[in-house]
């Protein structure tokens, strides 16, 4: 056991020694290993710049308003306006008496007024 | 290339000589040739094999540059697998060849007398003909964990193998060698004190 232990002992140290003594590598084989590198190299292209994918067109339409944040606040305005329009709080006058129009009630006091019978007599 | 080239890693090293820089070879040589030419020649044990097969793993490293995948292994694992290789269809082709003695140098080391130098030649020429002993995948496993320093993992990269197939193939080349040596232990200067 004790002699194998040597033994292993005395091969760890000639590894040591071996890795201390590593070869150099000889000039003409550096020399041969540049000259292969130098006449592969020009067969190769540098790499062209990476294309920016075109983009769809919701994607720029996006971007161009501002991105998703604008976009969201864009979204909760809209819904707003419509709510407003649908079912306007009390304290805001009527737009429709607004902008001048009237209910088409009084408009024809006869509720049974048949408007085809109004463009046929016209015609006649 | 920036005044940091040789803190450069080797994968960038890659791209940039793939895209054309030209210093990037020479540091990569300078860097990974020494390693692949040391394995070579503790592997072939002629010099003449060892630099050629050296120059044609070099060669195969320029040639897949392009295809280099950063990130996705280590180039110096990578070419070691390589020179492996090349290393095994040289020795298949040549089956019987001689162990040259005088390709492996001597460590050298200006503080030792001249005797104490002849016989640290003799011992190293010793543990090179011991490892020429070895079957191939042994010697291999032996280079790469004990001259490399290569860890485990990384051997089994490199040879294709298991972790385990790995130690096991290292330790039964250790008591290999260390058989090998004992019957030389007088011829080698080693008392047994």
């Amino acid at each position: 056991m004790a002699d194998t232990d040597k033994a292993l002992q005395e091969l760890e140290d000639l590894f040591a020694a071996a890795r201390s003594g590593r070869p150099a590598v000889p000039e003409h084989l550096n020399a041969a290993i540049l000259a292969d590198a130098a006449r592969v190299q020009p067969g190769y292209q540098p790499a062209a710049p990476a294309q920016a994918a075109r983009q769809p067109l919701w994607r720029q339409l996006t971007e161009a308003l501002g991105g998703w944040p604008a976009l969201g606040g864009l979204a909760a305005a809209s819904a707003a306006g419509l709510w407003i329009g649908l079912a306007p709080p009390s304290f805001v006058p009527d737009p429709v008496a607004l902008a001048g129009y009237e209910d088409s009630s009084t408009v024809f006091a006869d509720g049974s007024y048949d408007m085809a019978l109004m463009l046929s007599e016209d015609l006649q | 290339m920036s005044a940091t080239a040789e803190e450069t890693s080797d994968d960038a090293l890659l791209v940039l000589y793939a895209n054309g820089d030209s210093r990037a070879a020479a540091v990569l040589t300078a860097r990974l040739g020494p390693r692949v030419f040391g394995v070579a020649m503790r592997v072939m044990g002629i010099r003449a094999e060892a630099e050629d097969v050296t120059q044609e793993a070099m060669l195969r490293l320029w040639k897949m540059a392009p295809e280099w995948r950063p990130g996705e292994a280590q180039v110096s694992t990578w070419l070691y697998r390589v020179a492996m290789n090349l290393c095994i269809d040289r020795k298949r082709r040549a089956r019987g060849g001689y162990v040259d003695l005088d390709a492996v140098p001597e460590p050298p080391d200006p503080g030792r007398s001249a005797a104490e130098q002849l016989q640290e030649g003799a011992r190293q020429d010793a543990l090179q003909a011991a490892l020429m002993q070895l079957p191939e995948r042994q010697r291999q496993a032996v280079v790469l964990r004990h001259l490399e320093e290569l860890s485990n993992p990384e051997i089994a990269g490199i040879m294709d193998i298991s972790t385990e197939a790995v130690e096991s193939l290292t330790a039964r080349g250790k008591r290999a060698l260390a058989a090998a040596l004992a019957g030389r232990r007088e011829e080698l200067g080693y008392s047994d004190g």
